[in-house]
């Protein structure tokens, strides 16, 4: 195993304990809710679960850019990381649409504890999100000007491992905070 | 690997060089782990004086009943500043920091894996020592909540001030910064080792760092949540450990315990790292039980990570919580009277020179059992009931952290200085910091416990006139006041030393780690030729060619 | 010789059980460490280089039946030590069961209010308990953590804001039992002092009647002047006394002031000297405390103390 790989899985292992602690934190604040907004009170599911959506395909195709390095297919390389980063960013679009929905019905972060642990958790993985996407342009960007001969490259490896894992933490999330308010 | 030379720009001149004719800027640009190593070291040591002196202050203020030396609002962010100080900005830093110059020469590699990576730790930990030292210079001051920052005093509106948020912003910088280090050390390990070096070769000192390093991988981004929790709490309004606005105050306490327990092992562990080289090499024989010192380590890392709750005995979690953390934090004592006893029984029939890092590292035994033995008892929640939140705690914590950690640090300075510098350190000075730093130690601490169990509470700036206290409190006063000295000689020692200091060749101990086949200070390239790997000591190997470790290792080049 | 306090005068069935495991587990540890301390000075000793000596010693590289012998011998002791702490548990904590609180103390940034809900009493820094009576305490925290410690009485406990906890407090004889805050709480943690003040059966009974009479206002001279300067400075913003309009829960109850022993949480003991140095400039006794110096002049800082020193 290369050193870089084995430097991101490492990291990946130490940012699970992080967002295991907001998690944690959202879990132990669920059903205290004495006044204000709750999860089942502001939030709609569907929309939320078409958004996501998006997002987990965004990890089949940054698989498939993958792929086509190995392949040496340079052109599909680069159409499969712009897709990727079109479906990432229509994520974050859809975040970005849930949370000024909220803070409109003025359910911010200090509204109490359901809009402080929400907005924390969904806040720190859009963030995790966008890095993500920051990291996929600057791939495609180098791409388009010829980096990256394949098959092999540690850059295009270690990002997308990161993507998935953004992507990963994005099913235990949605399962957390929607999953278990809508349909358990 | 092969991409990754070319990063790493070679300097020209053997590193690390003292004389200077680099410039600043060869440092601050270095990207060399031998160079960062010392600049940590440096770091840490500006930072141990600072908060030395933040110590002295409150001594001399708690030396007789009711002085009005200093106010409580400044008593308040001494003491706060001096613990985070001392834990997060020298003790952590120098072992991480010592660890960062040895690991790559103990197992024969060129450098860390990323060394851009390893400068970024570093500058990370300076930065966030900078951000929390300069809350001295806002309006209201540093951070005075204390170095567990418990919730809501560290909220609005009991805190009003900037001094947490700085605080928590650089103590997150430093995390960050820690975290780097510890995956560095990790990857390093656990790829860059020469040939024929097995992990079950390794010395045990990259045992230490191994295992603290996956601590820190997996405790730190606990803090690191806890951190932007309360930064968004204290800047956003948000509610997490509000408890008037529905947050929940003892959630603080299981993050920061959760995080800070471990902690305490990122702090020690190294050291016993430290002792594991020392006691062999000037016991002249081989660690005894190798597989059981390095098997204790993992054990107590493992254990570490689920005693947070014997912080919170007073906390009211209940006699299940209560007895549960009670027994597993006393089942951690099972791995470290395993390493003490293995540590003397590597004196055990040996031929000792006591230079001053064994001096050390035999002190260091007596004084850590000391706060080890205490801990068991605290361990106990009914005892800690007792003792919790008194200076008993502070007497236990100082043997572990000074008594402990800072007795291997000392033992590790004197013992790799000649590596680190070409020179030799002062035997005459060395004797004199070590009895003073004794004397001084245990003058100061010992007597605490006896205050905590008559009632003294920590963290108070004045006390009132019971009976005993005043003279009590004075007679660790003037134990401060020696320890205070034991440092300044040791600095002089430094000092002299650096410039004066006999020359000490590559292998002044006679050693057997790979470090001591590298010149000292050892060349940019850290090895010409790495020796031959085919036992625990290599340079043992290599001057007894009758008599090897492992007489039937195969050779392998 | 003064005597020791602490844990050297356990004056309660809990603290001297608390006392006694902590005895027991000092004394084998400290065991432990003379046999270190013993076998290191042997070491030092016998195994201290010759001058003359230079071959190397007999390299021994371990031996398994030693490591399994010394990891169970600590194993047998921390066995011992954790059904000692069960036991202990029990009689330090017994079973709080559906009791109702005969105390309520609530921690304040810095003093403890002390409330008896069963004879609606309220006080402060003073806990009056009968002598040889089980009285079980909840723990409340109106602001910040505390953490209630009666070193000779027993066990800490933390007050926290948002989570209640319950402690049976006893006292084996009438006495007086000096506590503090021991959870560091803001600037003047170390001014946050408890009196425990044990007493017979019927000096409490007594007490508790004196301290349920609602002393008369005073209407004229010096007092009188001072329970209206009580009223329209801002005294009453913070402070409770009973029989006037004066009901704020932010500072101590002030209704029979003249009974308590201290001022400021045991920062003065309570004369009318000491009382008119309060008012005149609280925070030059305890710098940061809550209460502001309220710039009275002398006549009225005067007239103030007359009036609390009439509330009996």
């Amino acid at each position: 195993m290369a050193d870089n790989k084995m430097l991101i899985k490492f990291f990946i292992a130490s940012e699970s304990i992080f967002f295991l602690m907001l998690i944690l934190a959202y879990v132990n604040f669920k059903g205290t809710v004495v006044d204000g907004p709750t999860a089942e009170s502001s939030l709609n599911p569907y929309v939320t679960g078409i958004f996501s959506l998006f997002l987990l395909a965004s990890s089949l195709t940054v698989w498939l850019a993958g792929k086509s390095l190995r392949a040496q297919n340079h052109t599909m390389m680069k159409v499969w990381l712009l897709v990727t980063i079109m479906l990432g960013a229509i994520f974050i679009f859809g975040q970005g649409r849930e949370w000024a929905g909220l803070i409109e019905q003025n359910i911010t972060i200090s509204r109490n504890v359901f809009g402080t642990t929400f907005f924390t958790l969904t806040g720190f993985h859009g963030f995790h999100v966008l890095i993500g996407l920051l990291m996929l342009s600057i791939l495609l960007g180098l791409a388009l000007f010829g980096d990256f001969k394949g098959p092999k490259s540690d850059g295009v490896e270690v990002i997308s491992i990161y993507w998935h894992f953004v992507d990963g933490v994005w099913i235990v999330v949605y399962s957390v905070i929607y999953v278990w308010a809508f349909f358990l | 690997m092969s991409s990754r030379i070319p990063l790493v720009p070679e300097n020209t001149e053997p590193l690390p060089s003292l004389k200077g004719n680099q410039g600043m800027l060869a440092w601050v640009s270095s990207v060399d782990h031998k160079q960062i190593g010392l600049m940590y070291l440096i770091i840490t040591g500006v930072f141990f004086v600072i908060g030395g002196l933040e110590a002295l202050l409150m001594r001399i203020q708690l030396a007789q009943p009711e002085m009005d030396f200093i106010s409580p609002e400044v008593y308040n962010q001494l003491f706060t500043m001096h613990g985070t100080t001392m834990i997060f900005f020298v003790v952590m830093p120098f072992l991480i920091g010592i660890g960062v110059y040895l690991v790559p020469l103990m197992i024969g590699a060129r450098d860390m894996a990323f060394p851009r990576l390893n400068a970024l730790s570093f500058w990370l930990v300076v930065f966030g020592g900078i951000l929390i030292y300069y809350s001295f210079l806002t309006q209201s001051g540093a951070p005075d909540m204390g170095w567990f920052s418990y919730a809501p005093l560290s909220e609005k509106p009991f805190s009003l001030n900037k001094g947490p948020t700085y605080w928590a912003l650089g103590l997150l910088a430093t995390g960050i910064g820690s975290i780097a280090s510890g995956l560095n050390n990790i990857v390093t390990i656990l790829t860059l080792r020469t040939a024929g070096m097995t992990m079950r070769r390794i010395p045990l000192f990259v045992w230490m760092i191994l295992v603290t390093s996956f601590l820190i991988i997996f405790v730190f981004p606990i803090i690191a949540s806890a951190f932007a929790m309360m930064l968004l709490d204290r800047l956003l309004d948000a509610t997490f450990f509000t408890p008037a606005h529905g947050g929940s105050a003892i959630l603080w306490q299981h993050f920061f315990w959760g995080f800070g327990h471990p902690e305490v092992y990122i702090l020690i562990l190294p050291a016993f790292g430290i002792i594991s080289e020392v006691i062999p090499v000037f016991s002249r024989k081989p660690i005894f039980g190798y597989e059981f010192v390095a098997g204790s380590t993992v054990a107590i890392g493992l254990l570490s990570v689920g005693v947070w709750g014997h912080h919170m005995f007073a906390v009211g979690l209940g006699d299940v919580a209560n007895l549960y953390f009670s027994l597993a934090s006393m089942l951690i004592a099972i791995p470290t009277g395993v390493k003490v006893l293995n540590w003397i029984a590597t004196m055990w029939g040996g031929k000792i020179i006591f230079a001053t890092p064994m001096l050390f590292a035999t002190a260091f035994i007596i004084e850590f059992v000391m706060g080890g033995i205490t801990g068991v008892a605290i361990a106990s929640a009914p005892i800690d009931w007792v003792v919790t939140d008194s200076y008993f705690i502070v007497a236990h914590f100082h043997y572990v952290l000074y008594g402990g950690s800072m007795f291997a640090i000392f033992a590790g300075i004197y013992y790799w200085f000649p590596k680190f510098t070409g020179r030799m350190m002062s035997e005459t000075l060395g004797k004199w910091h070590f009895w003073l730093t004794v004397i001084g130690f245990n003058m100061t601490f010992f007597i605490q416990h006896f205050l905590g169990v008559m009632g003294m509470p920590r963290r108070i700036y004045t006390y009132q006139d019971f009976p005993y206290w005043g003279s009590m409190n004075l007679l660790s006063t003037i134990g401060a006041v020696v320890l205070a000295l034991s440092v300044l000689v040791f600095m002089w020692n430094i000092h002299v030393s650096l410039r004066r200091g006999k020359k000490a060749g590559d292998n002044p101990w006679n050693a057997w780690t790979l470090e001591w086949a590298a010149a000292s200070p050892p060349a940019v390239h850290n090895f010409d030729l790495v020796p031959p790997v085919r036992g625990r000591r290599p340079l043992w190997d290599l001057a007894h060619p009758e008599q090897p470790d492992e007489p039937n290792a195969k050779v392998v080049d | 010789m003064e005597k020791l306090g602490g844990i050297f005068n356990p004056s309660s069935p809990e603290m001297e059980a608390l006392a006694g495991l902590t005895y027991y587990t000092m004394a084998t540890t400290l065991g432990i460490l003379l046999l270190i301390v013993a076998a290191m000075i042997y070491i030092i000793i016998a195994y201290r280089k010759k001058p003359d000596d230079n071959q190397e010693p007999y390299q021994n590289f371990g031996n398994l039946n030693l490591e399994i012998v010394w990891t169970l011998i600590p194993c047998a002791i921390v066995a011992v030590l954790f059904i000692l702490t069960c036991n202990t548990m029990k009689v330090v904590d017994p079973p709080v069961g559906d009791h109702e609180p005969d105390i309520i103390i609530i921690g304040h940034q810095w003093w403890w209010e002390i409330r008896y809900p069963k004879s609606g009493v309220i006080t402060a820094n003073e806990l009056h308990i009968p002598a040889g009576k089980y009285m079980l305490a909840r723990i409340e925290s109106v602001d910040v953590i505390h953490d209630f410690w009666v070193p000779e009485l027993g066990r800490k406990i933390d007050a926290i804001p948002g989570h209640t906890n319950h402690m049976w407090i006893v006292a084996g004889e009438p006495g007086l039992y000096i506590g503090a805050c021991a959870e560091f709480c803001g600037t003047q943690h170390a001014n946050m002092h408890i009196r425990v003040i044990a007493k017979t059966e019927e000096e409490f009974k007594e007490w508790e009647t004196k301290e349920l009479v609602i002393p008369p206002t005073p209407r004229s001279g010096l007092a009188g002047e001072g329970a209206k300067l009580f009223q329209e400075k801002a005294c009453m913003n913070c402070h409770t006394i009973l029989g006037t309009a004066a009901a704020a829960r932010v500072g101590p109850n002030l209704t029979h002031l003249n009974n308590r022993q201290t001022i400021g949480a045991g920062v003065l003991t309570n004369t009318p000297e000491n009382l008119k140095k309060w008012l005149t400039n609280p925070q030059r006794y305890k710098q940061g405390s809550l209460m502001p110096n309220m710039k009275l002049s002398p006549a009225e800082v005067d007239a103030i103390v007359a009036y609390l020193e009439a509330l009996k």
